[in-house]
């Protein structure tokens, strides 16, 4: 079973988190919608700097952009970050299996060891 | 499922065995054992080195019969900590047959796999039974510190829950 996923958006939206102030932008807008100067201001950056991270974040689908007037407030959009914990989701289904087998492995040994016992 | 406070990109399984603690360590660290049971179905094992020690190496070929004849595919990694019996945490990367470690990305896995992941297995002896948790963790190629990602992703992934995603 694995899961399906969108290989180039999730590469796109893993690029998109490997940057710390893109981070901590997305952190910041899980507390709610804010403008760019907003979310400028943690930051020793200059705008255009932060308006550069946030057309990052824009593209890879992760925050959106409000259409009102020039403020413009900047929204996280949390479906992409969805299908960044999928790839680790996948292997579940192979370590159930493997420890299946470990478990099948553990009972063939212990028969094993029994009948040479009794022999 | 109880997923309370772990990181975002890990999957977590436990398993009781009904076995001795000594033997399922033996079981990830005895190569001929961890031939046995890792797998996959129709897969092939086999432990080219197992130096269970801390810095010590592992590399671990799998060959996969496929319509075209074998495929041959190499896991490299190290051992970051082994405590016999209870603990046992190693490194994982796609490589070629000498360790040379490879971007999953170049081998046809889905884009976003990191190149290296951690496997953490812990044991506790249970009344003559073992109690086993693995997790299997990504570690992100260009993130500066395990640790920030992980927080950072915390938070998200609680929005993400919370929005009912």
């Amino acid at each position: 079973m694995t899961v399906a996923v969108d290989d180039d958006r999730l590469s796109g939206t893993f690029a998109a988190l490997a940057n710390s102030t893109r981070r901590a932008i997305l952190a910041r807008l899980a507390d709610g919608a804010a403008t760019v100067n907003e979310l400028a201001e943690p930051f020793a950056l200059t705008l255009p700097a932060i308006s550069k991270h946030i057309k990052v974040l824009e593209r890879a689908g992760l925050v959106k952009r409000g259409q009102h007037a020039q403020y413009r407030p900047c929204a996280l959009e949390a479906a992409p970050l969805k299908e960044v914990s999928t790839w680790a989701e996948q292997y579940r289904p192979v370590w159930e299996a493997r420890f299946d087998r470990m478990d099948d492995y553990l009972l063939h040994l212990d028969t094993a060891t029994k009948d040479r016992r009794t022999r | 499922m109880t997923d309370t406070g772990r990181s975002h990109d890990a999957v977590t399984i436990e398993r009781s065995f009904n076995a001795s603690a000594d033997l399922i360590w033996q079981m990830w660290t005895d190569p001929a054992h961890f031939a046995a049971w890792y797998g996959p179905e129709g897969a092939t094992i086999s432990v080219a080195k197992m130096d269970v020690r801390v810095g010590g190496t592992r590399l671990v070929r799998m060959e996969v019969r496929t319509p075209d004849g074998p495929v041959q595919m190499w896991f490299t990694g190290e051992y970051r900590e082994v405590v016999e019996n209870e603990r046992l945490v190693y490194t994982e990367s796609m490589s070629d047959e000498n360790g040379n470690v490879l971007a999953p990305s170049d081998l046809g896995m889905p884009a976003g796999h990191p190149t290296t992941t951690e496997v953490r297995v812990e044991l506790v002896d249970v009344g003559g039974r073992t109690q086993m948790t693995m997790t299997h963790a990504g570690i992100p190629a260009d993130s500066p510190g395990a640790v920030g990602w992980a927080m950072a992703l915390d938070k998200l992934a609680a929005y993400v829950t919370a929005q009912g995603l």
